[in-house]
């Protein structure tokens, strides 16, 4: 399947692109990125790489700082560029939620937008030259359907029909088949090849090593707002990308080692867990997971892969379809309050909605999780604000959280300083397995350090810790044995994994 | 407005608070003028109609027990993030039972019975009424805002139906119930019932109940926010539930009182949009039970000088609908300024900004 597109004229041509949006850390950096005519070109990278900043200053919603672009050859001007002259250009992107009007049917969704016809709204005309699109490229959509009547993959075809509507002669898709079933993903590929050899250019950003070998003839990776690598698909190796995408590991990360003799019998455990929910690959898939007390284990992955939807599960938000958890050899039920009272404590990942109550005082907050614990904080079921208050107060001057007055509301808490608390409230009670999820998402350096300083010192008192994170670094340097999360399944790796291993985990490849 | 430091939240609460009175009366005095009429004199003429006498104070108090007791009931409701517009029609659904309890049920129940029975009987009305909104949302995801202000409706036709119908007078007249038993009313000094010291007391119970019990607690975190209080282990859909049931049963005893200790009868305009006044009450009082007291009293004052400024100054009694609008405006208002000036959420009156 792979070509050599080198020798065709270039589609769109982005040269030394710069982006920055906040001072000191560069979104994109002189990234370079061709897309040639009739290629299918998928575009790999980690959570944060820039993949979406790129793929944004192509279709002219953002204007970069520095850099170039042609499109077949021409220079354009970026302060000139909005989405419209993108789209005039026949640059199209198909967005991971679909941006149809729900309450219409996808032939008047056709019409929106469309500027052929002026003023005129004709869903007739759209029909008829949906019906020649359909049945040209095998996109079967019911083209007379209300789109709020579509299956996900239906809706995602008439978004593409409406790009090949408009002409567009570059697609973009973004994560194309992460909401797919596996049927919807093998109807969808013949088309998109049907494009490329028609002509059409496909930009196709993906995790999954199995669809960009079976569909793609080149890769770009991104790393950390750099392209490092283009590369013919034939030449492919599933450690090879993974260790372009996440990095060499870097020399000085010390991976501090328990210094307690881990102990056999897990504390913390997961069996078979399964959780319901839509079929993006997000839903937990017979989890298997073990937790000795004096260890952190890792589990890494890119988000979206089932991150939030374990974390939800553990809270007794989402439901727990099938599946065990145990701790210290008992089953327990998910939810706060159950784990709670089993010595498990949960740090959410989400702090400012799941974590704290923005309107609730720092005492209250302390609080929050006991509401239906009795003692000490709502002891008869009444409120017992001085216990809180003097707790709170305790935690404050220890963890050196300002504003340092209970009564101030969480809200007006700066990111590190609402971690703090939030940390603070999960060690109290001297928990014996804490699960925590991106802890670090959003601090700064020492904040970072101040939560690290903490999982480590639980776990060297003999403690579980269960860190769930995107942040690679973040893994490496604390956890004694690594995870990774893809596709709602753990897959566990030998102690000492590397980053090129952890990467091919991560893209669903082999670990070779 | 940003809070000051060193001023405790209450404090700006309160001086907030009677900004917006004061403002809305300087609207109001404006509009008055424009009408042409001496807005002094009119102002006046309201006041002494709402206290000037002791017949004019007890008419503002026969008013403040039913705007305390709902106002009472949205507080509550808001407080958990539960947009309860039905206290009218909760009103009117405990006013039913009362009365079907009281000339239907037990009519010759001994007095010492009497009285607790209606009140039950009336709380247990407003709750089951309330009710019907949370099952509907809690099972059916329906938006309690559409579904509590269409059972008002429903509630009023009830009761118009049942005064028309099988609890219509013996006599047969009017469309009124029979009158209430001796037994069955409220014990009174003059004109002045027991209802208005149970308001009050209730409102002390509310504040108790919110600040310094674990139901509370779960109550103004679901409010505040329900995706933390989920994952703190607290279950919105129950907290809306309770909620709303004890919402209910708190406007249902407006309704039960105002039969039992004012009126002695039911009819179709028992309620002149008490359960719709309390919402104003409620945010005037920024949702604390205790300050819905003093909120309540004002809006019966309005309620009561109204019709005396139009006697008394010939201004039309409209124009207290325009100082009561422009007080929920600015109590809206003043919320909305809140919390931009620190660009978060901050709960019921914030999200109330947000969704007016």
């Amino acid at each position: 399947m792979s070509r050599d597109a080198t020798g065709e004229p270039t589609r769109v041509s982005l040269q030394g692109i710069d982006k920055t949006f906040v001072p000191g850390r560069p979104v994109l950096r002189r990234v370079d990125f061709e897309i040639a005519r009739a290629e299918i070109h998928a575009l790999l990278g980690e959570n944060g790489a820039g993949k979406s900043t790129l793929m944004n200053v192509l279709i002219g919603l953002i204007e970069p700082d520095a850099g170039s672009m042609r499109i077949d050859g021409r220079p354009v001007d970026f302060g000139h560029f909005a989405p419209s002259d993108a789209a005039d250009a026949g640059i199209a992107m198909v967005h991971q939620h679909p941006t149809l009007v729900a309450a219409m049917t996808v032939e008047e969704n056709m019409c929106f937008g469309d500027r052929r016809g002026g003023a005129r709204f004709d869903p007739a005309a759209a029909s008829s030259r949906l019906r020649t699109l359909v049945e040209r490229y095998g996109l079967e959509v019911p083209i007379g359907g209300r789109v709020d009547t579509l299956s996900v993959g239906q809706r995602q075809r008439a978004e593409i029909l409406r790009a090949l509507d408009r002409g567009a002669k570059l697609l973009i898709l973004d994560e194309p088949t992460a909401a797919l079933t596996p049927g919807e993903t093998e109807a969808l590929f013949p088309a998109l090849r049907r494009l490329r050899d028609e002509g059409c250019s496909i930009v196709f950003i993906s995790h999954k090593l199995a669809e960009v070998e079976a569909l793609a003839d080149r890769v770009s990776v991104l790393r950390r707002g750099e392209r490092v690598a283009t590369l013919a698909v034939a030449e492919l190796d599933a450690r090879e990308l993974g260790r372009l995408m996440l990095g060499r590991d870097l020399p000085g990360v010390a991976r501090r080692v328990a210094p307690v003799a881990v102990e056999p019998r897990p504390v913390f455990c997961l069996r078979d867990v399964w959780t319901t929910g839509p079929r993006d690959g997000s839903s937990l898939e017979a989890l298997e997971l073990e937790l000795r007390a004096g260890e952190i284990f890792g589990v890494a992955g890119i988000d979206g892969n089932g991150q939030r939807e374990l974390e939800e599960m553990l809270a007794g938000v989402r439901p727990l379809s099938h599946g065990v958890i145990e701790v210290a050899g008992t089953p327990v039920e998910p939810g706060v309050t159950s784990l709670r009272s089993h010595g498990v404590s949960l740090l959410s990942g989400d702090r400012e909605r799941a974590g704290l109550v923005a309107g609730f005082r720092l005492w209250e907050n302390w609080a929050l999780k006991c509401s239906r614990d009795g003692p000490p904080y709502f002891p008869n079921g009444l409120l017992a604000a001085v216990a809180a208050r003097r707790d709170v107060g305790t935690a404050i001057e220890r963890f050196a959280i300002s504003p340092s007055d209970p009564d101030a509301e969480a809200g007006t808490l700066s990111g590190g300083n609402a971690q703090k608390l939030a940390v603070a409230r999960e060690l109290s009670g001297s928990p014996r397995v804490l699960v925590a999820v991106n802890p670090t998402r959003g601090l700064d350096v020492g904040s970072a350090n101040f939560v690290h300083e903490q999982l480590l010192a639980l776990r060297d008192r003999g403690g579980a810790v269960l860190l769930i994170s995107t942040e690679l670094d973040e893994i490496l340097a604390l956890s004694d044995r690594v995870g990774v999360l893809a596709r709602g399944r753990l897959h566990g790796l030998s102690v000492g994994a590397d980053r090129a291993e952890i990467g091919a985990a991560m893209l669903g490849g082999r670990a070779a | 407005m940003r809070p000051l430091p060193g001023v405790p939240a209450f404090v700006v609460d309160v001086v907030r608070s009677l900004l917006a009175v004061l403002a809305a009366a300087l609207v109001a005095g404006a509009v008055i003028a424009l009408l042409g009429y001496p807005p002094v004199e009119a102002l006046r003429a309201l006041l002494g109609g709402a206290l000037g006498s002791g017949a004019a104070l007890t008419a503002t108090l026969l008013k403040f027990a039913p705007l305390l007791l709902t106002g009472l009931a949205v507080s509550l409701c808001f407080r958990c993030g539960v947009w309860n517009i039905g206290a009218e029609g909760q009103l009117y659904a405990g006013a039913l039972l009362a009365t079907i309890l009281a000339t239907k049920l037990m009519p010759s129940a001994p007095g010492w019975i009497a009285v607790p029975a209606l009140v039950a009987a009336s709380a247990l009305g407003g709750a089951l009424w309330a009710s019907i909104a949370a099952a509907l949302r809690a099972g059916r995801g329906v938006s309690e805002v559409i579904s509590t202000i269409l059972l008002n409706f429903i509630a009023l036709q009830l009761v118009s139906l049942a005064v028309h119908g099988p609890l219509q007078e013996v006599s047969g007249a009017y469309p009124q119930s029979d009158a209430l038993t001796a037994a069955f009313r409220l014990p009174a000094i003059g004109r002045l019932h027991m209802g208005i010291p149970l308001a009050v007391l209730l409102a002390g119970a509310s504040s108790w109940l919110l600040f310094r019990t674990a139901i509370g607690f779960r109550m103004r975190a679901v409010g505040l926010s329900p995706t933390a209080a989920r994952f703190a282990g607290i279950e919105p859909d129950r907290q809306l539930m309770s909620t709303l049931a004890l919402a209910g049963a708190m406007a249902g005893i407006a309704g039960g009182v105002e039969v039992a200790g004012v009126t002695g009868r039911l009819f179709e305009s028992l309620s002149p949009g008490y359960g719709y006044t309390a919402i104003a009450v409620a945010l005037l009082a920024r949702l604390h039970p205790l300050a819905v007291i003093p909120a309540a009293f004002l809006f019966a004052v309005l309620e009561a000088g109204g019709a005396a400024m139009q006697r008394g100054a010939g201004v039309p009694s409209v124009a207290t609908d325009v100082l009561k609008g422009v007080v929920i405006l600015l109590s809206i208002g003043m919320a909305l300024g809140r919390q931009r000036s620190r660009g978060r959420e901050t709960g019921a009156l914030g999200a109330i900004g947000e969704t007016v």
